[in-house]
């Protein structure tokens, strides 16, 4: 698939200070691995940001595909652990400062998906410093996290916590084509595809340029750490995908019947092909093709019986369906740099084989925090937005007993018996410098 | 029935009910003793209306929260209010695109130096401060505007702002606990389906 926009207008935000996974796509396909570590003395914090910084990728020429880019991001405990200033570390906002744990009750991660039951090293507070690399070959992969290792070999006191490779081929563990619909940035350079609109203020995404208030959002101090920054949420999941291939098989006959309530859950049908385009079976090409995936709006479709009201993506970008509540849906766009790790599943599979295998889903803008509690707590694990009651999304909520999804027709299908088919594992909330704020950073601090 | 015959009733409820009765409220009439002490005794009452709390400040029961909040007004202020509401003789009908308000209130008290906002609504309020922060900036800070300190509906401040003058109640009740906005219109859609759907039968 061609991932890549075409930049074709004048870049107006500062792309070779903001980092590269603001705006590089996903490669298809791709391969990588998430380092999480943790400082444990701030000299040695701010001798591994030295060194590590040549190997940040900016986002300049975003449309150029290159072999691998290397991305960094801190927590806020990563941030005191680096000795940053008690006044800058104040001037972050309270939901960073508390950290994703503690928000457990705002994002509705209670049950199997509370804190208490995640991995380590999240929740513990000791994840300072999420070390990414994305990458096109395996080959360019390797040498990549090869020169990071190299350099944290070289200082003593930031210990590796975790260390996740992932890698797919732009199909996620479910089988869906994913991490394609991104918002559009203004002041980014890039085409404008069909079904854009008009594109999203670049404040929204990057700290330091008007956003859809008209003016900044507010931004952590001194300007060289907040702006060209971003704030990152991190959420890893665990896949069911057997206990989801049983709740299609047994809630369908046909192998066609259980695609199309395959594609009903998530509003696109395994290839990418948007059930509002293609109702009724399936287009591959539909699917894999830019500038038609998106180009459709939820209005012409008020009763869902094309895109159901409570699909993933009709809930997670309602577009311009009508919704029960007043909400401005240009603010709660986020730019998506998920990636999937495990094998995938053949739809055929019931019997859970134990592996390990999911999706890290990973959320970018200037309001990330912010927008992922919303989504969590109004859009995911509730259907009152939509009219919908206290039905919950049917892929990522956390489900309660005897949870149902409404297909709409005449008469509405109740399909009953879904679970939660992702568990939350574990995540965090980060901060992404800019590469002067990483130079800042890297510094001793003064006073 | 007789003073006896309440005694005796009060008499056959859970021990640690009355005890409690007796604990808070030994002085009261022996009629309104059984009436509390039978509610406290009915679990399922009790549990369909049971109170939470609604974010940081402020009762929730079931999806409905309340916030009250008591706020300083500006010189001029409550005049300039009033003559907003004189204009729109008091309706704010408006309010209903916001969706999760079930109704709300605007007081003067002392003098006209303070307001008095309460309002009953579903869920919690700060998710969609952002939302009016870009929907209805303008409406937002010409109400609250003129409220003494008010840092604007997009500061960074204004939950805190807001928060900082919410009463919490002390006691709060809402005849459907599970029923939002939403839910509400949803039911009267269906009603108005069925309504037709008998008239059309018959
Ligand atoms: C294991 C977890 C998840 C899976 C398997 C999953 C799967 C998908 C798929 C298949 C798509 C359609 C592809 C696309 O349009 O790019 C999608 C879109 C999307 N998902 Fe998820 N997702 C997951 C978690 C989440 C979470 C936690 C959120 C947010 C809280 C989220 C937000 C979105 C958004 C915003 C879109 C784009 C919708 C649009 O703009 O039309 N997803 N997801």
């Amino acid at each position: 698939m061609d991932l890549f926009r075409r930049l074709t207008k004048q870049p107006t935000l500062e792309l070779d200070d903001i980092q590269a996974a603001v705006l590089r796509a996903r490669p298809e396909p791709y391969f990588g691995t998430h380092a999480i570590l943790e400082i444990t003395d701030a000299a040695a914090g701010r001798e591994l940001l030295r060194r590590l910084a040549p190997r940040i990728t900016s986002a300049a020429r975003w449309d150029e595909p290159v072999p691998a880019w290397t991305v960094v991001a801190i927590s806020y405990p990563g941030l005191e652990a680096l000795g940053v200033s008690e006044e800058s570390l104040a001037s972050f906002p309270a939901n960073f400062r508390a950290g994703m744990a503690a928000r457990a009750e705002r994002l509705r991660d209670t049950g199997p998906n509370a804190p208490h039951h995640w991995e380590f090293p999240f929740g513990t507070g000791r994840a300072h410093l999420a070390v990414s690399v994305y990458a096109e070959s395996k080959e360019a992969w390797q040498e990549a996290v090869d020169g990071y290792q190299r350099e944290l070999a070289q200082v003593a006191g930031v210990d590796l916590l975790s260390h996740q490779d992932f890698g797919a081929t732009g199909f996620n563990v479910f089988g869906y084509r994913d991490g394609f619909t991104q918002p559009a940035v203004e002041g980014s350079g890039a085409e404008t595809m069909p079904g854009d609109g008009r594109p999203i203020k670049p404040g929204e995404f990057v700290l330091g340029y008007p956003s859809e208030t008209g003016r900044p959002l507010p931004m952590p101090s001194p300007s060289v750490l907040g702006r060209n920054g971003t704030y990152v949420v991190f959420r890893k999941y665990h896949s069911h995908v057997a206990a989801f291939n049983r709740f299609l098989h047994g809630n369908a006959d046909t192998a066609e019947e259980r695609e199309l309530l395959a594609a009903k859950l998530v509003g696109r049908w395994r290839s990418g092909a948007p059930l509002a385009l293609s109702p009724d079976r399936d287009d591959p090409a539909l699917g894999e093709d830019p500038r038609r995936q998106n180009h459709f709006k939820y209005a012409e479709d008020p009763r869902g019986l094309r895109t159901p009201l409570g699909s993933h993506i009709r809930r997670m970008n309602p577009r311009d369906s009508k919704l029960e509540i007043l909400s401005d849906l240009r603010i709660r766009r986020l730019i998506r740099r998920s990636t999937s790790y495990g094998d995938a599943v053949p739809d055929s599979e019931v019997r859970d084989d134990g592996s390990s295998r999911g999706l890290d889903f990973i959320a970018l803008s200037a309001r990330a925090i912010d927008t992922v509690e919303f989504l969590q707590s109004e859009w995911v694990n509730s259907g009152n937005f939509a009219g919908l009651d206290k039905e919950k999304d049917p892929l990522i909520s956390n489900q309660d007993k005897g949870a149902y999804f409404t297909v709409p027709g005449t008469p509405p299908r109740r399909v009953q018996g879904i679970q939660s088919f992702n568990t939350l594992l574990g995540g965090e909330y980060l901060f992404m410098p800019s590469l002067s704020a990483i130079a800042w950073l890297s510094q001793e601090p003064t006073a | 029935m007789s003073d006896r015959d309440l005694e005796n009733r009060f008499q056959g409820l859970p021990t640690t009910v009355r005890e409690k009765i007796d604990a808070v409220i030994d002085d009261a009439k022996i009629a309104l003793k059984l009436r509390v002490a039978e509610l406290l005794a009915d679990k399922e009452e009790m549990a369909e209306h049971a109170v939470t709390s609604a974010g940081r400040v402020g009762a929730k029961s079931g999806e409905v929260s309340e916030l009250t909040a008591i706020m300083p007004l500006k010189p001029g202020g409550a005049e300039k209010l009033r003559k907003f509401f004189g204009l729109v003789g008091g309706n704010l009908a408006g309010a209903g695109q916001v969706g999760t308000l079930h109704n709300m209130r605007f007081v003067f008290l002392d003098d006209d130096t303070k307001l008095l906002f309460a309002t009953a609504y579903d869920g919690e309020w700060d998710p969609y401060i952002d939302d009016f922060a870009t929907k209805i900036p303008e409406f937002m800070d010409y109400l609250f505007g003129n409220v003494e300190g008010w840092p604007g509906i997009q500061s960074p401040d204004v939950k805190d702002f807001i928060v900082q003058y919410q009463l919490p109640a002390e006691a709060w009740f809402v005849a459907h606990p599970t029923l939002t906005v939403a839910g509400a219109n949803r039911l009267k859609r269906l009603d108005r389906t069925v309504q037709n759907f008998l008239t059309e039968l018959n």
